[in-house]
């Protein structure tokens, strides 16, 4: 009972880092958080997706965040982290630089996108997110996933 | 006036069970949570009948059928399942147990088999 | 609903007969005198009424019921089979599948009736008592007319038994036992029933049978046959003793006259009346396919399914136990790996047998549509389907029904001309479109053959130049059959030439990426004035798939076998230019050569040798060859899409885990050769 208190007006995201800044995703969204693991790249796609792993059987997508959003990027290290989204019946992994921990957020703190928050453009973010001294953003899933349609279509011409 | 053991792992399974039984004017002897609680408390109050659930943690219903049925072979044991375990049913019925009862319980199916079992 | 148990074999049961209704029908408009076929379509009728009544469809039942009053009047010959008599009952046969189709789809199979209903009862030529309820009609007519229960006759062996049995002193008994209708578990409920009976005595024979018993395959009631040294009534109070058995009917069988078993079927029509009174639901039980003689168990896909998952697992784990069997080079570790590796293969061919079905499934649809669409078009059109027994695996079945339809449509709409232009050209009025499917190699081939107008060769090339489908240059090497193809390139057919029939909004440009997303290969013949064939080679099955790894710079790609003609390696110096085009000379051919390197983007540094590897694929009559760094080896592997975040990634077909745990992708080879 005492919980479902708190998913009213509470919601538990992930906090991840690219670059300086600090974002989240909602928790229910992201299957797991992996090491990274050896990627197979997918030939004739944006450079922003990194290729394909081997995530328990299951061939996944994966996806450079900083690259996705035009950020500089920078060599993987052993913070380096995958975070596995569950998105329309497929698994889908983003890179991060690093994924910092799991917080419980009142929804009362989300406030709307200011024009430009770090290097991201805004279509990207759900909402900013301001807790004790933090300021992190919420990412807009579905924006991050959506492709040009057809760029690869166009190449067999 | 027959008196019946309740088993069941789920205390809201025993509350309605128990709510027909009493209804019915039997004694409700007692109540167990698991198989090794049942099989303890048959030696202890020798009920008329017991209703036993399948699925329990601890010692399952088919597991602490046989052994009361070890000792007591006379036990009038009625089986509770749910849809689904009809192959588990078949396994408790060889090993001795007089009926059984589907859930979700219909007062008067229940009814209708402890009064077949004890008639 | 209590019966949901039931409804998958209900509605399985359901579309067999409607289909047996389809086809019997449309034989029946070619041979209108054969009572044999209006018999055939009676019965399922009739047992589709059966069925819907006792699940409580009353739709399905009271449309059941008109439609088998209008085939009995056809039976005894008080209606003629005319287009406008199967008119009407086609239209109530396309009401049942929608019926049965809604039920499928968990609705309540409740469809408006009415109008049809009127029709059918039009033709009996008199209006019914204003609509009693359908199923009280179809219980009232079928409890008469159930004559004959599919039980009762014993074998000679077992009558035998029963005379000897008597002859000892024991009694036989028919017993009918009747569950309470809303018994669950009724399987554990009948093996209580049996325990009692087996302490009794000796069950000899049981209707529904044991198998049949224990799967629930039957409504409420049941009948055993006991021989026994207990009394009737005892063994009647001891099973009434039974939770939730309504009641008890024991007979005893007599076996008096030493007669053949004719006679016992005499006496019991006593107990089969017993049979049908206790509850009027009673309804002929699962119908008894007449000519199957093999024994076979109905299995939900799901299950199959997992099954090819589980396999999947298997085989990658074998291919990397193979590895490192290899690294470790141990003899009897080799040995079981190689044993392992062998019964995994027959494994592999027993579950993809599994999942083959007959493209009847879906080639059994088209009759009809050819029908109507004969009508719509005011084309005369005949459909001659050959080779539906061929087998494909069922996700290969489920995906080519649209686009076949696409195809059959297109040759009917383009493909036959009208009875006049056909009369004036010479041909007889009515057209024939063939469909035929036939099994070779490692492939399906489905073809589809019409003996219409033939594509007009220089309309296509027009078409596809204005359209800029193509460049002049391009045409100039294009062999005929090249063009015909291009009908199937994507920008090729305008809107405004979209007509009802063949239109719907898509262009065969996507019939054709559904058959090549399977694998398939599509050609085109075609004569002007003769006719036009569409060929499409389609693989056995898809999920696992037999491959060439190879190495292109560092990465590994996969290169189905079935597409392979074999590997080669020439010299650097045997390659040519021609029309910007890299050629070889391969077997007195000229074959253009892809560097993969180039396709894919892969860096790499030009080795130092002075050949290159090439494996030599081939697309229909079309060779090509791709220049890769190495071949690793022949591997069987497990076919994984990519899934659709990733979609129309160019000359890729989908990802494998190879033994390692590495992703290696498969190349598309027919986006490769043009």
């Amino acid at each position: 009972m005492e919980e479902a208190v708190a998913e009213d007006t509470h919601v538990k995201v992930i906090v991840f880092q690219l670059g300086d800044e600090e974002y989240a995703l909602d928790v229910e969204m992201v299957q797991s958080i992996e090491k990274l693991q050896a990627i197979t790249r997918i030939p004739g796609v944006e450079a922003y997706i990194k290729g394909v792993m081997n995530l328990r059987g299951i061939i996944t997508p994966v996806i450079d965040l900083r690259s996705r959003f035009g950020m500089e990027s920078k060599s993987y290290d052993g913070a380096t982290r995958i975070l596995v989204i569950h998105k329309n019946g497929d698994d889908i992994g983003f890179i991060v630089d690093e994924a910092n921990d799991v917080l419980d957020i009142p929804i009362s703190s989300i406030e709307p996108t200011p024009e430009v928050v770090g290097g991201v453009a805004d279509e990207y973010l759900r909402g900013v997110v301001k807790v004790n001294d933090r300021l992190f953003t919420l990412l807009h899933v579905d924006k991050v996933l959506e492709r040009q349609a057809n760029k690869t279509n166009q190449k067999r011409k | 006036m027959a008196s019946v053991l309740i088993v069941d792992d789920a205390a809201f399974m025993r509350m309605m069970l128990k709510d027909i039984l009493e209804k019915n004017d039997f004694t409700v002897a007692g109540e167990a949570a698991n198989g090794q609680e049942a099989v303890d408390m048959y030696n202890e109050l020798q009920p008329d009948l017991v209703t036993m659930d399948i699925t329990m943690p601890e010692k399952d219903g088919i597991e602490a059928l046989k052994e009361i049925k070890e000792n007591h072979s006379e036990a009038s044991i009625i089986m509770c399942s749910a849809m689904g375990q009809q192959a588990m049913v078949i396994d408790a019925i060889q090993a001795g147990a007089k009926d059984f009862i589907v859930k979700p319980f219909q007062a008067d199916r229940v009814m209708d088999a402890i009064q077949k079992v004890l008639g | 609903m209590s019966q949901s148990e039931y409804l998958g074999v209900f509605i399985d049961e359901s579309e067999e007969h409607l289909q047996a209704i389809n086809d019997n029908l449309l034989q029946l408009e070619k041979q209108p005198d054969d009572m044999t076929i209006v018999g055939e379509i009676f019965r399922s009728a009739h047992t589709l009424k059966g069925m819907g009544a006792t699940m409580g469809f009353e739709d399905l039942a009271h449309l059941t019921h008109n439609m088998e009053n209008v085939l009995d009047l056809i039976r005894q010959e008080q209606l003629d089979v005319t287009t406008d008599v199967m008119d009407i009952v086609f239209e109530a046969v396309d009401y049942l599948e929608e019926i049965i189709v809604d039920i499928a789809n968990g609705g309540d199979g409740k469809q408006d009736v009415q109008a049809v209903t009127q029709h059918l009862e039009a033709l009996q030529g008199k209006n019914l008592l204003p609509s009693k309820e359908g199923a009280a009609a179809a219980e009232a007519s079928s409890t008469s007319e159930e004559k004959t229960p599919a039980e009762g006759i014993f074998d000679e062996y077992e009558w035998t038994v029963l005379v000897q049995s008597k002859e000892q002193g024991y009694h036989a008994f028919r017993i009918v036992v009747e569950l309470d209708e809303k018994t669950m578990l009724k399987a554990a409920r009948v093996f209580m029933v049996f325990e009692v009976l087996e302490q009794a005595g000796d069950v000899m024979k049981s209707t529904p049978p044991a198998d049949e018993l224990e799967d629930e395959k039957f409504e409420t009631s049941f009948e055993v046959v006991l021989v026994t040294t207990v009394e009737a009534d005892d063994i009647k109070q001891q099973i009434r003793n039974v939770s939730e058995v309504d009641s008890v009917t024991v007979d005893a069988i007599e076996t008096g006259q030493p007669d053949k078993p004719a006679s016992p079927a005499q006496n019991q029509t006593r107990g089969t009346e017993t049979l049908a009174k206790p509850n009027q639901k009673e309804k002929a039980p699962s119908p008894q396919k007449k000519s199957e003689l093999n024994k076979t168990i109905r299995v939900n896909i799901d299950r199959l399914d997992v099954l090819m998952n589980l396999f999947e697992e298997l085989v990658i784990d074998r291919g990397r136990l193979e590895q490192i069997a290899s690294e470790l080079n141990n003899n009897a570790l080799n040995e079981t790996v190689e044993r392992m590796s062998r019964v995994s293969g027959d494994l592999q061919e027993i579950i993809l047998n599994m999942r083959m079905m007959p493209v009847e499934q879906v080639f059994n649809r088209f009759p009809r549509m050819v029908r109507s669409l004969s009508k719509e078009l005011g084309k005369k059109v005949t459909l001659e389907i050959s080779g539906a027994e061929t087998e494909l695996d069922r996700t290969i079945i489920d995906e080519i029904g649209d686009p076949l339809v696409h195809l059959i449509r297109n040759s009917m709409d383009h493909g036959i001309e009208s009875p006049a232009q056909r009369q004036s050209a010479g041909k007889p009025e009515q057209g024939t479109v063939e469909l035929r499917a036939y099994h070779s190699g490692n492939h399906v081939f489905i073809e589809i053959e019409d003996d219409g107008a033939g594509i007009d060769k220089d309309k296509v090339i027009h078409k596809a130049l204005t359209n800029h489908v193509v460049t002049e240059e391009e045409i100039q090497q294009m062999t005929d059959q090249q063009i015909y193809g291009l009908l199937f390139s994507s920008g090729f057919s305008t809107a405004e030439e979209i007509t009802d029939v063949s239109g719907r909004g898509v262009g065969l440009d996507v019939v054709l990426s559904t058959f090549e997303s399977l694998g398939g290969v599509v050609t085109v013949d075609s004569e002007l004035g003769k006719g036009t064939l569409f060929s499409i080679q389609l693989p056995l099955t898809l999920s696992i798939i037999d491959v060439m790894l190879v190495h292109v710079g560092e990465e590994t790609y996969a290169v189905p076998l079935t597409a392979i003609i074999e590997t080669a390696i020439v010299h650097k110096g045997d390659v040519y230019s021609a029309h910007n085009q890299k050629v070889i000379d391969f077997r007195g051919k000229v074959v253009p050569i892809i560097f993969l390197h180039d396709i894919f983007g892969v860096d790499f540094q030009d080795q130092d040798t002075d050949y290159y590897s090439l494996v030599i694929i081939n697309k229909g009559e079309k060779v090509a060859g791709l220049v890769v760094d190495s071949l690793i080896g022949q591997y069987d592997i497990v076919l994984k899409s990519l899934g659709n975040y990733l979609t129309n990634v160019f000359a890729i077909s989908g990802a494998t885990i190879l033994g390692d745990g590495q992703v290696a992708l498969i190349v598309d080879t027919n986006a490769l050769i043009r």
